[in-house]
């Protein structure tokens, strides 16, 4: 995937200012903008087992400490242990003459091979053990780890304490009002908003915080052990630090202490568009399903470049390169090139005008949620942080390049149709279906020999917003233009002679 | 066992194959090889014997794309006759290669492993999927190599018999390939 897209080689820039590869962006469709892992607001819809693949809802995931209670990891190399069936005889209590045979279970790791039986654990009878079912040995940090979690969660109800209080000045009216709805308590409304419970009184914060014993430095360490100085040390038998700190609550120094540990929690997270809180990717509940109920990558909506063909690039001499672009939508798409800065402006425009096109005012029926939330978060994009390290000469503005829609059984098609295009054949090189190879001219900067020559350009395309916004009543998809920024990556640039 | 047999002349003839082992005839033997009673040589395997003989034991699995080698060293005399031995119960999984000269009885090389010319093995040994070895040292009994850093512990257990998968090979390879003919070491 990563090769296929050429991760390294072309990057867009996000509506943020983050450089990316397609293939890890998201497109709003709402917005029609670029959204990449930073600026979509990540909700973890449910948590699973990446095992056993039971679900679990996030306040019982919470409980158990996001872990499965059924599945368990190597405590050796922390790949998922798996149960393995014994039969062994037991000579009947009764009949001391007769052998009885019963099934016992032990747990064993395919990758590295250690097995419960290892470190002298017990097999269970049943198929599926507990984690009490394995007992701590000696002694163990959990008292303590859990007063640590326990002050960390009263810092946390302070901090959002203080923020709550500074927000309040700034709530907007209606979502006051709203808390005074006659038969709705107090707590149920923060419950359908999706905000947290109400915190406890700020002086109880306090005084629990009071409480707690902070760590104190003692100036005598326990004494090393007489075996250290007469014993010969086996490195094999010492846990190396990633098995130790997989095991927090007694942190091994011996392989003997090892023991299984619940297997971790997986999650499935949704992402939103950070300007207008619609879903661009929504993973299927199911854990076992690796479907999404929506997924607007932005390789699905956004024409995507390749670089094919780089002649040797020298110094402030001019070499071509062969990019392709091809069109991933149902519909024909027309590009056109322009330079960074005028992408740049374009980009900046489009934010000033979205919010109000996102957010139709009025019109809709003032649902809870979009009361209650937080308003969009609007952000500044960041300047792009990538030095150009060559020129580009890009056809002028006017020279459009239509792209055919993306038929996907044109692929087993081999007749050409590249006749209903009128193209400049000093640009469009090759066609075929979907795609277009586009001839440009790239200038190294002579002072950058040695190294890598990136060049930028924008481009508009023409995009149907097939959306229907509450505001228009009759609605019919609109072809809006739009406009994005890439920079390719065309390999090291040669000294000129 | 005629040992006295020198690798120059590579013809079939050297090729000793006992008359309970099962050799598919798609794998690729060269050079002077013994094959022990029960032991599976899937199609295409290679077996090279190039410095020396190879002396394969009882009750060995070779898979598919598995790889022996008993590699003439560069620089080495090549009238000095290298013995590679294999023990009994041995698995060595698909496209795995082995070019050391001694390997003890009842080891696992994983899928892809890779045991170069310098490393013995004991016995007991697994060589996980993937894993590389190419110093020069004897791996001690039990060992495990695993995981993407090669690294190692010392097991409990040796790994489990290959006798069950053996028993259903010798039903179910016969069905469908051809065998080499046994020919008796004697
Ligand atoms: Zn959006
Ligand atoms: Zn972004
Ligand atoms: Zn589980
Ligand atoms: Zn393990
Ligand atoms: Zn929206």
């Amino acid at each position: 995937m990563a090769l296929m897209f050429q991760s390294d080689v072309v990057q867009y820039v996000c509506t943020c200012g983050q450089l990316k590869p397609i293939s890890l962006m998201y497109f709003c469709r709402h917005c029609l903008k670029l959204r990449c892992g930073y600026c979509v607001c990540h909700e973890v819809d449910s948590h699973y087992c990446s095992n056993c693949l039971e679900i679990l809802p996030s306040a019982e995931a919470r409980l158990k400490k996001h872990r499965c209670q059924t599945c368990f990891d190597c405590p050796n190399c922390l790949n998922t242990l798996a149960v393995r069936a014994t039969t062994v005889s037991v000579r009947d209590p009764d009949d001391p003459n007769k052998v009885n045979s019963l099934k016992k279970y032990y747990h064993s790791c395919f990758f590295c091979r250690w097995t419960t039986r290892d470190v002298g654990l017990p097999d269970q009878a049943v198929q599926t053990v507990s984690a009490n079912g394995w007992s701590q040995k000696g002694e163990s940090n959990i008292q303590r780890i859990n007063v640590l979690l326990e002050y960390v969660r009263l810092l946390g109800m302070q901090e959002r304490h203080e923020r709550e209080q500074r927000e309040k000045k700034f709530t907007p009216r209606s979502r006051r009002t709203f808390t005074h709805h006659p038969g709705l308590t107090a707590a149920h409304v923060r419950k359908r908003a999706g905000l947290p419970p109400e915190l406890p009184a700020p002086s109880t914060i306090r005084d629990n915080l009071a409480e707690f014993q902070p760590a104190v430095a003692k100036e005598e360490v326990a004494s090393l052990p007489e075996s250290i100085f007469t014993e010969e040390l086996d490195i094999d038998q010492v846990t190396t630090l990633t098995q130790r700190l997989a095991q927090p609550e007694t942190q091994p120094e011996s392989i003997v202490d090892l023991i299984p540990s619940c297997k971790h929690l997986c999650t499935k997270r949704s992402q939103r568009c950070r300007g207008c809180e619609h879903n661009v990717s929504k993973p299927d509940l199911n854990p076992s399903s690796i479907k999404f109920k929506i997924q607007h990558a932005a390789s699905f909506h956004v024409p995507e470049v390749r670089l094919v063909s780089v002649q040797p690039l020298i110094g402030s001499k001019e070499c071509e390169i062969v990019i392709v672009f091809s069109n991933p939508s149902q519909q024909p798409t027309t590009i056109s090139f322009i330079t960074l800065e005028e992408a740049e402006a374009e980009a900046q425009e489009h934010t000033e005008v979205t919010p109000d096109t996102s957010v139709p005012q009025g019109e809709a029926p003032p649902s809870l949620s979009s009361l209650t939330r937080s308003p969009p978060v609007m952000e500044e994009p960041r300047p792009v942080s990538i030095a150009v390290t060559g020129d580009v000469n890009l056809p002028t503005a006017d020279v459009e390049i239509v792209l055919a829609p993306k038929d996907d059984a044109a692929e087993y098609d081999d007749s050409s149709d590249t006749q209903q295009f009128h193209d400049d054949p000093q640009i469009v090189v090759h066609r075929r279906a979907n795609k277009a190879s586009l001839r440009l001219t790239v200038i190294p900067h002579a002072d950058k020999a040695g190294q890598n020559c990136t060049i930028g350009f924008g481009f508009r395309y023409t995009y149907i917003n097939r959306i229907s916004t509450p505001a228009s009543a009759s609605f019919e998809p609109q072809k809006v233009q739009l406009s994005s920024r890439t920079f390719l990556n065309c390999g090291k640039i040669k000294e000129s002679q | 066992m005629s040992s006295q047999a020198s690798h120059e002349s590579k013809s079939k003839s050297d090729l000793k194959i006992s008359d309970q082992a099962l050799v598919c005839h798609e794998s690729k033997l060269r050079g002077d090889i013994t094959i022990g009673p029960n032991t599976i040589v899937h199609p295409r395997a290679t077996i090279i014997a190039e410095a020396g003989p190879i002396i394969i034991g009882a009750s060995n699995i070779i898979e598919e794309q598995a790889y022996i080698i008993n590699r003439l060293r560069p620089g080495a005399d090549p009238s000095i006759v290298q013995v590679m031995e294999i023990g009994s119960n041995n698995v060595f999984e698909v496209d795995c290669v082995f070019e050391s000269s001694m390997m003890g009885n009842q080891n696992v090389l994983e899928v892809k492993s890779h045991v170069g010319p310098g490393v013995e093995i004991s016995d007991g040994c697994i060589i996980g999927a993937g894993c590389k070895l190419n110093g020069n040292e004897r791996l001690p009994e039990k060992s495990v190599i695993y995981g993407s850093d090669c690294a190692r512990r010392i097991a409990m257990d040796k790994p489990p018999h290959p006798s069950l998968q053996i028993d259903y090979l010798t039903k179910i390879l016969v069905k469908y390939h051809h065998l080499k003919k046994p020919r008796s070491a004697n």
